[in-house]
């Protein structure tokens, strides 16, 4: 299964987690197998096209949404409901149709014998969920979770809040020096909003850490055909525009031109 | 409907025979293709492409072209708005990376859609390119909105285009379908101009201009500002420049523009189109091309109507 595949598949369970985010699981052993950690889908609510002359009735583009979880073909989004398409997501109950393109784009680089931080930042909680668990029996884990508010911030070894309340007050990337000297950290991987990615890129390269990012973009197709999600990597001379779905969405944090982002 | 009213001692033909279409020099199985830069072999893992009548592929340049800078994309009300630029590997690279994969995977014709800075330039692309085989067409793209001072200079003045598909015309036997701006003040003279040059077939349309801009910052929500609009909201304007066309030229028409189903196809079919292609709606739909091919024959089965028959016979 190397091309993402288009499946309907019935959501088998719904969890509620804090305001705007809910967990959907659906089942599919192939699909399953063939996911990885910092892979995603293009997900939406079963919307059919039979009559595009009830404009009502037209459905919109898929979303990117990562895997949060895998496991035995238990597969885990977490969402959450930002606008349009997140919205009608967050209204599907057990036994709804979900729309699936996937797995789409890279993937994480895993390791193994490394002293790792894991850093997120709101919605990049969920594929941190699912690489934690593929790294932990063979590497040493930090991972830091920030966001405006309580209810953006989940399980992980430490919290940061821009309203600071819950966990320590400010941004996630604050504390990223004390952590990585505390606990000699010798590899990062981030996902989350893109000022946050830059300012951790930022640090990464001033203390010389390997580090890879994972990236948000606007997507048409997901699949690598319209080229509208690509984001500018390479070196400072030379460097080209990468599809964020299908080259990405992990890159290494070295490569990407954050100055032309 | 009226006009086709029909022997029925004859053999009733089946959907594949009523499907059936003719663009310029190509026989076309069915009277479905896709849209340039909306399609790739990615989205033929979705389904079986013999819903295809043929396959045309991202627009070419001479060489690479990086594309615009991000944000590229955004959904609207009604349709999308792109701004791509163009961004493609190059004629080289495409000749030696794409073109051998396509030639192993289609089992239909592929037209490749070409642009150029010149007339020279073109005349250079389609002469390396008729060196290449499995290739059954050009689709000559005068009209990409997202690149300044190019493609879409040709396509706005008539005696360029009447000087550049003269020269291509020149040059191959193969299909030369030319590919026309919406944004134009009388596309019917463009398209006049083309099948003077002896064009094979016209496209149209390409994407219309649009533009977002996020209401709370009065940030655009493309970094370049004025994009590419296409789907479903720019129908209507397809509709009528088909039509338009399809009045003025003898050449076939390959409409697009907010096709999204077989009714939607129908509409173009009467207006004047002998084939036609989805763009946005493959990102809409994954299936959107099947369901298409499915319904139109549904349709002229039942109504025992081919594509010829009905194709510009809308009553006005
Ligand atoms: C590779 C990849 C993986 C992703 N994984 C997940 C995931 O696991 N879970 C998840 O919930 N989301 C994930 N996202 C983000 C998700 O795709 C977007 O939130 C979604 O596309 C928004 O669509 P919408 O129609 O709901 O909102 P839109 O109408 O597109 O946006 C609504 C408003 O929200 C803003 N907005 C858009 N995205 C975000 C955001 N991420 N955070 C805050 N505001 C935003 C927009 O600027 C706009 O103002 C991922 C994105 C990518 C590229
Ligand atoms: C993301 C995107 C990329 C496109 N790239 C090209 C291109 O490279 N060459 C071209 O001639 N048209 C290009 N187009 C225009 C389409 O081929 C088509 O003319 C247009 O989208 C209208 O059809 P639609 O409404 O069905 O999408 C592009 C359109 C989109 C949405
Ligand atoms: S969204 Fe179309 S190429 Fe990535």
């Amino acid at each position: 299964m190397n091309n993402p595949q288009y499946r309907q598949r019935a959501i088998q369970l719904r969890e509620e987690l804090s305001d705007d985010y809910f967990l959907l699981w659906i089942w599919d052993e192939a699909l399953g197998a063939a996911g990885k950690a910092g892979q995603f889908y293009d997900v939406r609510a079963l919307a059919s096209l039979k009559d595009s002359q009830n404009a009502g009735k037209i459905p919109k583009l898929f979303k990117p949404i990562s895997i949060y979880d895998n496991q035995g073909g238990r597969i885990g989004f977490m969402i959450k409901k930002v606008g349009e398409g997140t919205a009608a997501l967050s209204e599907l109950r057990a036994g709804d149709l979900l729309e699936l393109i996937g797995p789409a784009g890279n993937g994480f680089p895993i390791f193994q014998g490394k002293r790792i931080l894991l850093v997120s930042g709101g919605i990049g909680y969920p594929p941190m969920w699912y690489l934690q668990k593929e790294l932990i029996n063979h590497n040493q884990i930090y991972w830091m979770h920030g966001g405006a508010r309580q209810g953006d911030v989940f399980p992980c070894d430490e919290i940061w809040t821009e309203d600071g309340s819950i966990g320590r007050h400010g941004r996630v990337c604050g504390g990223m020096r004390e952590n990585i000297q505390k606990y000699d950290i010798d590899l990062i991987y981030s996902c989350g909003p893109m000022p946050m990615l830059a300012s951790a890129a930022q640090i990464s390269q001033e203390l010389g850490i390997e580090h890879y990012v994972s990236l948000e973009s606007y997507m048409a197709c997901g699949i690598g055909v319209c080229h509208g999600c690509a984001v500018p990597i390479g070196t400072k001379d030379d460097w080209d525009y990468l599809r964020v779905c299908k080259e990405g969405p992990v890159f290494n944090a070295e490569e990407v031109r954050w100055e032309l982002l | 409907m009226g006009t086709a009213i029909k022997d029925n001692s004859k053999i009733r033909p089946n959907a594949n025979e009523l499907l059936h279409s003719k663009l310029g020099v190509l026989e076309l199985k069915t009277p479905l293709t896709v849209a340039s830069g909306t399609f790739d072999l990615e989205n033929l893992e979705f389904f079986d492409p013999a819903c295809l009548g043929a396959f045309v592929c991202k627009t070419i340049t001479r060489l690479p072209k990086k594309g615009n800078p991000p944000p590229r994309l955004y959904e609207t009300e009604a349709g999308l708005l792109n701004s791509i630029g163009l961004q493609n590997p190059g004629l080289d690279a495409f000749i030696a990376e794409k073109l051998p994969v396509y030639q192993e995977q289609l089992r239909m014709p592929l037209i490749v859609s070409v642009s150029g800075s010149s007339i020279a330039e073109f005349a250079e692309m389609i002469e390396t390119l008729e060196t290449c085989a499995g290739i059954s067409g050009y689709e000559i793209n005068i009209s990409c909105p997202n690149v300044e001072n190019e493609g879409i200079a040709f396509g706005v003045s008539s005696e360029i285009v009447y000087k550049l598909v003269h020269r291509l015309s020149a040059l191959t036997q193969r299909e030369l379908c030319i590919k026309l701006s919406p944004n134009v003040s009388d596309i019917a003279e463009i398209a006049q101009a083309a099948e003077a040059g002896k064009a094979s077939s016209i496209a149209l349309i390409n994407s219309i201009y649009g533009m977002a801009i996020d209401y709370r910052t009065g940030r655009s929500r493309i970094k370049k500002g004025i994009a590419g609009y296409t789907g479903i909201g720019i129908k209507p304007v397809a509709l009528a420049l088909t039509h338009k066309t399809a009045q003025a030229v003898n050449i076939p028409i390959l409409a697009m523009g907010g096709i999204y189903t077989w009714q939607d196809a129908l509409e173009f079919i009467w207006a004047g189109a002998s084939a036609i292609a989805i763009g946005t709606a493959n990102f809409i739909n994954p299936l959107a091309a099947p369901e298409l091919i499915m319904g139109l024959g549904k349709f002229l089965l039942e109504q025992q109507l081919s594509i010829s028959e009905i194709k510009g016979k809308a009553v006005i």
